[in-house]
Formats: structure tokens, C-alpha cells, sequence
């Protein structure tokens, strides 16, 4: 392997070095997954979970840059990488004691009242236990923030994953102008097609303010430039990514998604675990289990393992845990254990670990298409919500469509959904067969699960939001009083206001809801999916101020 | 029907702060049978849309006088409803980029001392000590009173629930007040979306939706429903104590007891209900440029989220609180053009004073549903809405 050159960087007073092209995350992880942040009301140490830049668990402060996603961020010369939210460090954080001195959390809805004379001081002590990162150092100098990048093209496509390189593809092959966005590194260059990678797409709204132009897409660029584009037609390919899951320590370093998990096994140079918990049944963990290798120990699923799984985990030496749930990560600074209870009420199995990677579901990333306001339908198999779609991909916005995983359509066939799309989008007929959206959920192996799950004996914090440090106790605390379905239980508790937006929150709570409310998941409701997608910088949206206009008044 | 009798003493249109602290009230005086209806979610309105700012520092007096008492009411919340509302009095700090509109701050500043209030004036390195990080040359100045203050709006609207509910209140979530029937001149009966409920008194504190229920009952009023948006940023460490707001542009922004900015700018919508509460690009990008502008140590801070809600305007920037003469009966608690979190604990008591037939302290040319029949000549005008 040919060496990169090294990008010097200081994280806290330590002189670090790493290859070019690595992020921070990975410039960081070692023999074990660092902890690099502590909660916000708990002060529970926190390490990366999602790897795909929404959780909390990797903020760090880059040159005075508060909340950076270190898996996110590219190491450069000379960076200065800070840890916050913690004293001294988050891995021995004063704060911290709160944890252990609350093991059932702290009721600040209720609490803290009496006595009356002490309010001040109660807020004050409460108020420092919010936020994450300190205001930055400074401002943007005239150069710090770019010049926007403003757009037009017949067809914006999205998201560069196989849907949307395809979907790009087929629109320059019909020989109208395309634009594709891509939060990460992009497909690569494609013929005809204009694209821009490291690009978040984060506000589309479908009221422009032109005649023919009728969407308007605001984002942001790696280096905090505004990108605006109008188009026409929108082909949403922003894909998919990998559940939390609720049990209790869920949110303990070591926990992580199959996102993170895998993209470590590609970008850092060893994987900061030895003995792994799988979690999962389906592709997703058989690609996990291949990864990992000699490095994964157990395989735990809700239901049936599948012969394919079980014979790539016998040739590996793995451990099969079939019809099992997750109840407890044991461990505080790390994971060090799980225990794995059958389903059924049957025997629990305490097995050794040090990371538990969570294989068994993905979600589609829809935002966008809520935002637009496109309707969502329930999938009762994967529990989730995909756009209403006609065979060609149509959303019921009138030039918007949906493409590849997010769309509900299976890897196989995700490019032909692209191709599909752009040819909808174009107006020309279709040249290859309609794609069929499924349902890619597993028959049935969540069926009773929750209901399962709520009744295990609680001796820690089960934490149901991560960002927020809201806890199961506070779900069913609230149901308790009658606050019925998750915009009002959301309200009232905080889940799903945090950093992700509820991405790895709202799936299951959506589901402990049912169980307590005693109806189906569609009738508790859903959280409005508001502007940004994620976390736009304020200094990329002022310098689109100029060019973004009003609206039109339908 | 979720509620359990078919007649009610009183009918209160929106469970929002004004609507559930009007019924509190009510049923805290033994007025009989009071029921609740809202077409929404509890705090799907306003009352769950705000940005929390309390403040006492208004162009007049009668305003003033119930931001006083309702920041009274909310020091006691925690008490009195059970709930901590984190209603913390770090200032209101109004922002004067020229010497013009430190003058009109002037005014206010007289009028609010007058009242017993300590509001100071503030010299432009005074503002500074109060934002940290604001632009040099952004202002001149700017007026201060530290006992204004910002509060959590939800846990507030649980409280007065909860309240309201153990005094044997009924609140029914997800019906819509539709239309109004009268006998004798006299309201007789509430039509909702489930059914029509038998009641001689109507309470309207509907909120942005307010006008479109006078309406449907008969009655012209100068309400416009105005939509505003919001948005909130990435938690920060606390750093700003105050609520900052700017008379020119609308301006609001603090920082919330979780780390959060959130605040607004103005941004012309057309009026009415009709569309709904998106977003826009453009508000994102003129608080965005606002903020950044003023406070340019912001810019690499993230959106996190943006909403927006319904202002109930009125022409003179008062409320309109009580009984409309032309439709006994029928009483407005209503009009609050934004503000109404800040006055609901005060302004809710005259409305329940009305219901019951008692005399408030309220100038009927200020505050009384009659008072646009004679025109807006001779009548004072409260300007310091804001957002």
C-alpha cells in the first residue's frame, strides 16, 4: 500500500499524525473507540455511534469551531482537535458523577422547585448542564465563509449512491443538464453530468419563486460555502442507514452501527474492538460479519438466523444467538459485556464483549421528501415510512421523485430505479421495466419485541434518545399522564429535538408508544421533519440571503 | 363527542395558554361546567410555538401593567401548577442602531420607570457586556430591564392543564369549533367537528384562528392571522443571558435553558390561516444573515431546526379581552399578536372576570371587543410588537 503524505494535528496538548484523506474519527481510534464527548444532562461518556455524521458521540472542537462531527471532517495540517462538555477530559469528567448519583435520571420537568428561594441556583447548575460545544473562538473573516454556489439545472439529483449516479447518468445520456449532489466523496465524475461532492442537501422547498423553476434546494459545501439550486425536477436518492436499537447502556462507547463499523474496516487502519456482537439477521449483517471477520464473536437476532448467515458465522466461529433481544450492555466507560435474553422469557446469556454493532434494520433517509411535503406511507414489515410512489418513482409532489433505498427498492434494483426516475422526470417513456418497491423489512421478527422488551427489570438508565439524555422511564412517565402520540410525547420529553433530529430515536419510540398507547404505530403519529436536514451552518444560509428571493404566493 | 355532558356554563375555543389559564381561572371561581375544545394537539398552536420571551417593557402602561402581574404568575409557576416552567429573568435588551431609535427606546424607558420598573438605558459598550461576540459599530445603544425573562413554554402548558383538568375541567383535543348558534341574541350553542355543544357562554381564544371563529359566528373583526417563523440552533454551553430583540427588523434571539438560539425576523407572509405553517428559504437566509450580521462569532453555528406559527394581530397592537357587546355571550380572549404567552396569567383573569360578569380594570378603549366601531382615532396604540 502506497503511504499517504501525514497531516500533523494537536488533539488537546498531544502532537498527532495521520495519512491524508483520513477523518478525525479515524486519525483517533486505536486499540479502542475513544470517548470524545460527555452527555448533556448525564454527562455519560460518549464515543461514536453512527459514523455517518448525525449523532452526538463524536462532537469535538476543531480551531475553535464548536460541534464538529469528527467522523465527518477531514484531518489538516496543523487542526486543532479540543474535547468539550467534559472536565478534565471525557474520559474522567466531574460531571460525570451526576450519572451514578441519579441512576433513574433526574425529573427536570418536575423537580428542582422547592425550595422556592433556591431557583436561581437550580438553573444555573441546570443551564451548565446543556449545550455541548462553547460559542467558537471566532467569527468568519470575509474568506472563512465562500462565496455561494448558485445553481440551475433541468434535473438535480440528490444523493451518489447507485440510484442517483444512474438517475444522473440517464438524464446527460437524454441530453439534459444534471446536477448531482453528494454529502460524501461522490460517484466520481460522470459524463455530462455537473457534480458536487461533499455537498449537504438540507432545505427543499417547492414554493420557488420563478414560474418554471419550482424547486428550491438550499445546502452547503465542506468549507461552509451556501450552495442554492432551482430546478425543475428533484430525483431524491439520499439512501439509507443503519437503526439504534433500545436497550439499557445502548449509548455506551463500543455500541455503533454497522455504518461505523464498516466504515472504520475501510478508512482506519485497525478496528478499535476484538470481540464483537453482531446484531442482525439480514444482508446487512452478513456484510458486517464478513468485515469483521476473526474480530466478531456473536451473532444475536430477533428472530431466525438465515442458513446463509449460519454458515459464514460456523466458518468464522461465531456464536449464534437466534430469538434473542439485547437488554443490557454491561460496562461504563466501555462496553465490556451483553447480555442476551430468548425471546419468550427464556434464559439470559452474558457474553463477553467489547463492541456491539447494530446490523438488524435500515432506515430510509427521507427527510427531504417529508420536507417537501411528498406523502409517506407506513410499511408495517420494516415499520417505517417510504414515499407513496407510482412505478416510475413519482412522489405525489408533481416533479419530485425518489430513487434507490429510500424509495423502499432493493440494491439490486436501485440503479434501474434511477434510470426509471430520470426518465419520468424528463417526460420520455420508460426504457427498461417498471422498478418494484418493497417492503425490505423481516417477516415478523419484530412482532411482540417492544412488548417484550418493556417488561425486563431496569436497573440503569435506558436511554431512548442519545442527543438528549430522555430516558424510557420519561416515555412511559409521560403516557402515564395521558400525553398521548410522538409530537406531543416529544414535546414533553425532549426525544427527537436533539442534534440527529430523532433519526436514531423517533424508529423506536415510535414503537414503545404503540405498545403503551395500545395502537398501531401509524396512529401515534409522526414528528413533522422540519428544515435543515441536518445542522446547516448560519454563515452558509447568510450569504444565500441575497439570492434566494421570495416566494411565490400560490 | 369526547366530552361527557352535552351542556356547558362555558366554552373555551383553544386550548392554549390563554385558553387553559382562562379556564383555570374559571373553575378556580366555581363557575359550573367548563369544557376545552382545540383542533389540534395540546400546544400544536402558539403556545407551542414561541420563542418563551416574557417581557414588561412596552409603550403603555396598561400593557405593562399585566406583563408585571404575569411575570409574577410565572416566578410562582413552579408552586402554584407543580411544573417547572425554567423561567429564568435575564433580561430583555433592546437593540438601538441609530440615534433616532435609541430615542423611540427613550420613550419606552420613561414610560416603563414611570411604572416602577428599573429599566436602564444602556451605552454601546454596555450592550457589548451583554453579547458576547456582538459586531463593533452594530449599535448605539440600547434599553435593558433585567427582570424580563424567558420561560419554557410546553411544561408551562402542562401545568395549567394538568390544573385546570383536577378542578374537573374538560378538555377536548382534536375538535374544531366550526360555527356558532344564538338565540334570543344571545350565544346558545358551539357547532364543532364533533357535534354542537349547548353552552351560553363561548370563550374564543383561538389564537391565529380566532378571526375565521368570530367570523363564523357572525361578528366583523380586525384580526389577521400573521404567520412568523422561528428557528432554533445547535446546543451551545450557555453564553447569552438576555433576550435580544431589534424594533427594525423584528429581530429576537436568546438562548434557552438547553443551549439553544432561538429567534426570528421578520419575513412578509400573506395573511390568513389558509397555507398553513411551512418554512421558507427566505427566512432561513434573513435570520441567518441577521444573526450573523449582528453577532458574527454565530456563523459557523448550525440550523438545527426552523418552524413557524400564527400571530393573531389586531390594528392597535392590544388584545381584544371580553364580552362583544354585539353578541352577549360571546367573549374574546383573543388578539395577542404574538405576545400572548407573555400576558396569559394577567389578561386570563379579566377574561374569566368577563365570563362571570364582573368588572375589570381593563380600559374598554384599550382592550374591549367594541372598541373599532368608533375608529382608531383618539385611541392610544401599543407599538412595541415585535418578531
Amino acid at each position: 500500500m502506497a503511504s499517504r503524505p501525514l497531516r500533523r494535528f494537536r488533539f488537546g496538548r498531544a502532537l498527532r499524525a495521520s495519512e491524508e484523506g483520513r477523518t478525525i474519527l479515524e486519525a483517533l481510534v486505536g486499540e479502542r473507540l475513544p470517548a470524545l464527548v460527555r452527555s448533556v444532562r448525564y454527562h455519560r461518556p460518549r464515543a461514536a455511534f453512527c459514523g455517518v455524521g448525525f449523532c452526538t458521540g463524536c462532537l469535538v472542537r476543531v480551531n475553535g469551531r464548536p460541534n464538529v462531527r469528527a467522523c465527518r471532517q477531514a484531518v489538516r495540517e496543523g487542526d486543532r482537535v479540543a474535547t468539550e462538555n467534559s472536565w478534565p477530559s471525557p474520559r474522567f469528567d466531574v460531571l460525570g458523577a451526576l450519572d451514578a448519583l441519579f441512576p433513574r435520571g433526574i425529573d427536570t420537568l418536575h423537580g428542582f422547585r422547592r425550595p422556592a428561594f433556591a431557583t436561581r441556583t437550580y438553573q444555573r447548575v441546570v443551564r451548565r448542564l446543556a449545550g455541548y460545544g462553547r460559542l467558537p473562538d471566532h467569527g468568519a473573516p470575509a474568506a472563512g465563509i465562500r462565496p455561494p454556489t448558485v445553481l440551475r439545472a433541468r434535473v438535480v439529483i440528490v444523493g451518489g449512491g447507485r440510484a442517483g449516479a444512474a438517475a444522473a447518468a440517464r438524464v446527460a445520456a437524454l441530453g439534459e443538464p444534471a446536477l448531482l449532489l453528494d454529502r460524501g466523496p461522490g460517484p466520481g465524475p460522470i459524463p455530462g453530468v455537473e457534480v458536487l461532492p461533499s455537498t449537504t442537501a438540507t432545505v427543499l422547498s417547492a414554493a420557488g419563486p420563478g414560474g418554471g423553476d419550482q424547486f428550491t434546494l438550499l445546502g452547503y459545501s465542506a468549507e461552509d460555502a451556501g450552495v442554492l439550486v432551482r430546478a425543475p425536477a428533484v430525483i431524491v436518492a439520499t439512501g439509507s442507514y443503519d437503526a439504534s436499537l433500545l436497550f439499557e447502556g445502548n449509548d455506551r462507547p463500543g455500541v455503533m452501527t454497522a455504518d461505523l463499523a464498516l466504515g472504520l474496516a475501510r478508512g482506519a487502519r485497525s478496528l478499535p474492538f476484538r470481540r464483537a456482537v453482531v446484531v442482525g439477521s439480514g444482508p446487512r449483517a452478513l456484510e458486517v460479519l464478513s468485515a469483521l471477520g476473526p474480530r466478531a464473536c456473536a451473532v444475536s437476532a430477533p428472530g431466525g438466523i438465515p442458513p446463509e448467515l449460519v454458515r459464514r458465522a460456523s466458518e468464522l466461529g461465531v456464536s449464534l444467538f437466534p430469538r434473542s433481544m439485547v437488554v443490557r450492555a454491561r460496562g461504563r466507560s466501555r462496553v465490556r459485556s451483553v447480555e442476551l435474553r430468548r425471546r419468550g422469557s427464556g434464559p439470559t446469556d452474558l457474553v463477553p464483549c467489547d463492541a456491539i454493532v447494530l446490523a438488524h434494520r435500515r432506515l430510509p433517509h427521507h427527510p427531504l421528501l417529508f420536507q417537501a411535503g411528498a406523502t409517506m406511507v407506513w410499511r408495517p414489515l420494516s415499520r417505517g415510512y417510504y414515499p407513496a410512489l407510482d412505478p416510475s418513482g413519482r412522489t405525489s409532489v408533481p416533479a419530485l421523485f425518489a430513487a434507490g433505498s429510500v424509495a423502499g427498492v432493493a440494491p439490486a434494483e436501485a440503479a434501474a430505479s434511477g434510470v426509471a426516475a430520470a426518465e419520468a422526470a424528463l417526460g420520455r417513456p420508460r426504457s427498461g421495466p417498471p422498478s418494484t418497491p418493497v417492503d425490505p423489512g423481516n417477516s415478523g421478527e419484530y412482532d411482540g419485541y417492544f412488548e417484550e422488551l418493556l417488561t425486563q427489570p431496569r436497573r440503569g438508565k435506558w436511554v431512548a434518545c442519545a442527543c438528549e439524555d430522555v430516558l424510557l422511564d420519561e416515555l412511559e412517565a409521560a403516557s402515564g399522564r395521558g400525553y398521548r402520540g410522538l409530537e406531543v410525547v416529544k414535546r414533553y420529553t425532549g426525544l427527537g429535538t436533539g442534534l440527529c433530529q430523532g433519526r436514531y430515536c423517533v424508529p423506536d419510540a415510535l414503537s414503545v408508544l404503540s405498545v403503551l398507547e395500545h395502537r398501531a404505530p401509524p396512529e401515534v403519529g409522526y414528528l413533522t421533519q422540519r428544515p435543515p436536514v441536518v445542522p446547516t451552518p448560519l454563515g452558509s444560509l447568510a450569504r444565500l440571503h441575497d439570492e434566494v428571493g421570495g416566494e411565490v404566493v400560490p | 363527542m369526547t366530552l361527557e355532558r352535552d351542556r356547558y356554563r362555558v366554552v373555551i375555543v383553544g386550548a392554549g395558554i390563554v385558553g387553559l389559564y382562562t379556564a383555570y381561572h374559571l373553575a378556580r371561581a366555581g363557575a359550573g361546567p367548563i369544557a376545552v375544545v382545540d383542533r389540534g394537539f395540546l400546544s400544536s398552536g402558539g403556545s407551542g410555538r414561541n420563542g418563551g420571551g416574557i417581557r414588561q417593557q412596552w409603550e403603555t402602561r396598561s400593557t405593562i401593567r399585566l406583563a408585571r402581574e404575569s411575570i409574577a404568575a410565572y416566578r410562582r409557576f413552579g408552586s402554584e401548577f407543580g411544573y417547572n416552567i425554567w423561567f429564568r429573568q435575564g433580561g430583555y435588551l433592546f437593540l438601538a442602531e441609530t440615534p433616532a431609535e435609541l430615542d423611540r427606546l427613550r420613550a419606552v424607558h420613561d414610560v416603563v420607570v414611570a411604572e416602577g420598573l428599573p429599566s436602564r438605558l444602556l451605552s454601546e459598550g454596555e450592550v457589548g457586556a451583554h453579547v458576547e461576540g456582538i459586531a463593533p459599530g452594530a449599535v448605539v445603544g440600547g434599553a435593558y430591564l433585567g427582570s424580563d425573562g424567558t420561560l419554557y413554554p410546553f411544561p408551562a402548558v402542562w401545568g395549567v392543564y394538568e390544573a385546570a383538568r383536577s378542578l374537573g375541567v374538560e378538555v377536548a383535543l382534536g375538535v374544531e369549533a366550526r360555527g356558532v348558534s344564538s338565540e334570543n341574541g344571545r350565544v346558545s350553542r358551539l357547532v364543532t367537528s364533533d357535534g354542537s355543544i349547548a353552552t351560553d357562554t363561548i370563550v374564543n381564544a383561538a389564537g391565529g384562528w380566532s378571526a375565521d371563529l368570530s367570523r363564523r359566528a357572525g361578528l366583523d373583526v380586525p384580526n389577521v392571522a400573521s404567520r412568523h417563523e422561528i428557528l432554533a440552533t445547535e446546543p451551545l454551553k450557555p453564553f447569552l443571558d438576555p433576550m435580544v430583540v431589534r424594533r427594525s427588523d423584528g429581530l429576537y434571539f436568546s438562548q434557552t435553558m438547553r443551549g439553544e438560539i432561538v429567534g426570528g425576523v421578520t419575513v412578509p407572509h400573506p395573511p390568513g390561516t389558509a397555507r398553513g405553517v411551512p418554512s421558507s428559504p427566505r427566512f432561513l437566509t434573513s435570520m441567518a444573515r441577521a444573526l450573523v450580521t449582528l453577532v458574527p462569532r454565530l456563523a459557523s453555528v448550525g440550523v438545527l431546526r426552523a418552524w413557524a406559527g400564527f400571530y393573531d394581530d389586531t390594528p392597535d397592537g392590544f388584545p381584544i379581552v371580553g364580552e362583544d357587546p354585539r353578541l352577549p355571550g360571546f367573549v374574546h380572549a383573543n388578539g395577542f399578536g404574538g405576545h400572548g404567552f407573555m400576558l396569559a396569567p394577567a389578561a386570563s383573569r379579566r377574561v374569566a372576570q368577563s365570563v362571570l360578569g364582573e368588572a375589570t380594570d381593563l380600559d374598554p378603549r384599550e382592550f374591549g371587543p367594541g372598541r373599532f366601531a368608533a375608529g382608531p382615532a383618539g385611541r392610544a396604540v401599543e407599538g412595541l410588537q415585535l418578531g
